[in-house]
């Protein structure tokens, strides 16, 4: 009944429903479209000691890749020095002397790459876009002389050898996603009860505690699993994300982070008397450190210890861990059992704590 | 007849400092309907917080038809009826979707208790489309009523219930109290309307958390001590510091449009000597007329007199 009467509030807040639904497709358009950290046309110039066969085929293959413009071909590491400066290039590849030689007979080559650092993401991103051009390159290289690893990469690219960045925002959003609506919504839900009143109300009524509290959370969650499920849906249709693991197992994975989730709601809301107390400290307390601590937009190890630890206190970590390894690397129940068990727990945690604030009578 | 609730030496302070109740005990017999009396922030409605299990006291006993409100607080849940102080009700669900949903909450439906609740609902059904949020004071006390009702509970706690309604609704409502009380219902009500005070069978005067004084309206008003008159006059106010010189024993006070003066001696003597007093100080006044007191001027004089204890033994 509780359920009942929460989807009315749902449905005449129209706003709200509206908003809930419409912006996960926003953020995964903006996020897909607009705040892609792919680069394409990057400047750069290159440096030919060999001018053999093979380097020019190399050549081709970087110029061919889309993501690089050669802007000029200079002569020697001095004029290299000079492009930085003048032309504004953002890497530089120099390719030794007798390059088709070492591969042909030493069965290894060597590139020297320089790279502007001044922007650390995008000498990061171009970087690694030299490597897999460059791995692609052996591979081809492999397959038509018939030899094996010509080439020494030491840098393996897996999961992502295209550096595609929708598969680092997919489970950013949906973590996102799932933390508004359902953490937000349901400890602005509880709270609203207890501004209004009716938590009172509800109280003295002989229904147990828990089932007003699933009655108020279920719905979110709902709604939640509707927006992961549209996230999903646009991810793989319109940005060819893959999904690698079982899709059930994923969905259930995104169900336990829900719970999670509406469980740290109810301890902001058990902690806070009004909407806005809990709106605010939704944001502050949650949104901001899931955005910022659980490894989505900055990379976690190359944080302060401090925050490192911090990190760890978040649900979001631990969940966007699972998560990638789930849709990336298809990872299924025994890989990531310790992810769910911690969520889990804290979800556990988080719900009986607040269940004895609801109970407390003063 | 039995207690419907009894109270022995409950005390609350919150947060150490603020005293809320002060060693209040009282009885509530079955099926009366008591009044709490008290102005605003007197601990009426914490009272009621302890009553209705919401709160805990820091020390005494409060049984319900027997029953702890401490440790038995879930079976006290079950036959209590609470209309909150501030109106709780989902402004966003219609008349009947309340209804319905607190029905529901307590087991029990609509029709179950219609016999119960038909004389209001008769009132509201009009409306039951409509969005709680937009009714009037009246109408949302009522539909409060109504959903306090539904679950058929033995006792009705009713915080404030006409405050902030117009006078012709809290006629109603009063009368709807009265149509209860004879289904067997034992209803504490407070309000710091003292005219309705009278309508109830017993009352509790309470002030500072402090019980004053327990008793019928009428015992009240036949207790009165001093000899009551009442007087119009321009300056109302300014009175009250003149008054401070008025060698009678007397206790005047502004009633509404009018003033109210008890004499605690000889009237025969006491009056001309007030009317004299007045004239010297250049004071018009219309004419001096005894009257009855009510349950309000019954609550000044014991406030009053209580003060006056507290001063001389302090």
């Amino acid at each position: 009944m509780i359920l009942r009467k929460e989807f009315i509030h749902i449905f005449r807040d129209k706003i709200t429903l509206f908003l809930v639904l419409a912006m996960p497709i926003a953020l995964v358009l903006l996020f897909g479209f607009t705040i892609s950290s792919d680069i394409r046309n990057a400047k750069i110039s290159v440096l030919d000691q060999a001018n053999d066969s093979q380097s020019k085929k190399l050549i081709e293959k970087i110029t061919a890749s889309g993501y690089f413009q050669v802007v000029s071909y200079p002569n020697n590491e001095v004029e290299i020095d000079d492009d930085f400066k003048s032309k504004n290039i953002k890497l530089a590849i120099i390719i030794p002397a007798r390059f088709e030689e070492s591969l042909s007979n030493e069965h290894e080559a060597s590139l020297q790459v320089i790279n502007d650092v001044s922007d650390l993401n995008v000498a990061s991103v171009l970087n690694n876009y030299v490597r897999a051009v460059v791995h692609s390159f052996t591979e081809e290289y492999n397959s038509k002389t018939g030899e094996t690893t010509p080439f020494d990469i030491t840098t393996k690219m897996l999961y992502n050898p295209e550096m595609n960045s929708v598969y680092m925002f997919v489970p950013g959003i949906i973590t996102l996603i799932m933390i508004l609506v359902t953490a937000l919504l349901t400890s602005i839900t509880l709270a609203r009860e207890k501004e209004t009143g009716t938590m009172r109300m509800l109280l003295i009524t002989p229904v147990k505690k828990i089932h007003i509290v699933l009655g108020k959370v279920i719905p979110y969650m709902i709604i939640s699993f509707i927006s992961t499920i549209i996230i999903l849906v646009l991810s793989v249709f319109v940005f060819k994300m893959p999904i690698n693991g079982s899709i059930p197992f994923l969905l259930f994975l995104c169900i336990i982070f829900m719970l999670t989730a509406a469980s740290f709601g109810m301890l902001i809301s058990s902690i806070s008397s009004t909407q806005l107390d809990a709106m605010m400290i939704t944001m502050m307390g949650l949104f901001l450190p899931t955005v910022l601590l659980s490894g989505f937009l900055f990379p976690l190890n190359s944080m302060p210890m401090v925050f490192q630890v911090l990190a760890n206190v978040f649900p979001a970590k631990w969940f966007i861990l699972a998560i990638k390894d789930v849709m990336i690397k298809g990872a299924g129940f025994f890989d990531i059992w310790k992810y769910l068990l911690i969520l889990f727990a804290m979800a556990v945690v988080f719900i009986s704590f607040s269940l004895m604030r609801l109970d407390k009578r003063n | 007849m039995t207690n419907a609730i009894t109270i022995e030496h409950v005390n609350k302070v919150y947060d150490g400092k603020v005293t809320a109740l002060k060693d209040v005990s009282f009885n509530v017999e079955e099926g009366e309907v008591f009044g709490l009396v008290g102005p605003d922030g007197a601990g009426k409605s914490t009272l009621f917080n302890i009553l209705t299990t919401l709160l805990l006291p820091d020390s005494g006993k409060i049984s319900l038809l027997g029953m702890d409100v401490i440790n038995e607080y879930k079976s006290v849940r079950q036959i209590i009826g609470y209309l909150p102080g501030v109106f709780s009700l989902y402004p966003d669900l219609s008349v009947e979707e309340n209804l319905q949903f607190f029905a529901v909450m307590y087991k029990s439906s609509i029709e179950e208790n219609m016999e119960l609740i038909r004389p209001i609902w008769k009132q509201i059904s009009p409306f039951s489309d409509r969005k709680a949020g937009k009714l009037s004071g009246g109408m949302k006390q009522k539909l409060a009523l109504c959903c306090a009702l539904i679950h058929c509970p033995k006792i009705l706690f009713l915080d404030e219930p006409t405050t902030g309604v117009d006078p012709v609704s809290r006629k109603e409502f009063w009368d709807i109290l009265k149509s209860i009380r004879t289904q067997g219902i034992t209803v504490v009500v407070s309000t710091p309307y003292m005219d309705e005070a009278t309508r109830c069978d017993r009352i509790a005067m309470i002030q500072e958390g402090q019980i004053l004084g327990i008793n019928t309206p009428s015992a009240f008003i036949r207790d009165f001590q001093g000899k009551l008159y009442t007087f119009r006059s321009e300056n109302i106010f300014s009175l009250l510091n003149i008054m401070e010189q008025c060698p009678l024993r007397c206790n005047y006070y502004p009633y509404g449009e009018h003033c109210h003066i008890a004499f605690y001696d000889d009237v025969a003597t006491a009056l001309p000597q007030f009317e004299q007093f007045l004239q010297e100080q250049g004071q018009s006044h219309g004419e001096i007329i005894a009257i009855d007191p009510s349950v309000e001027d019954c609550f000044i004089e014991i406030v009053q007199m209580r003060n006056a204890l507290n001063q001389t033994q302090p």
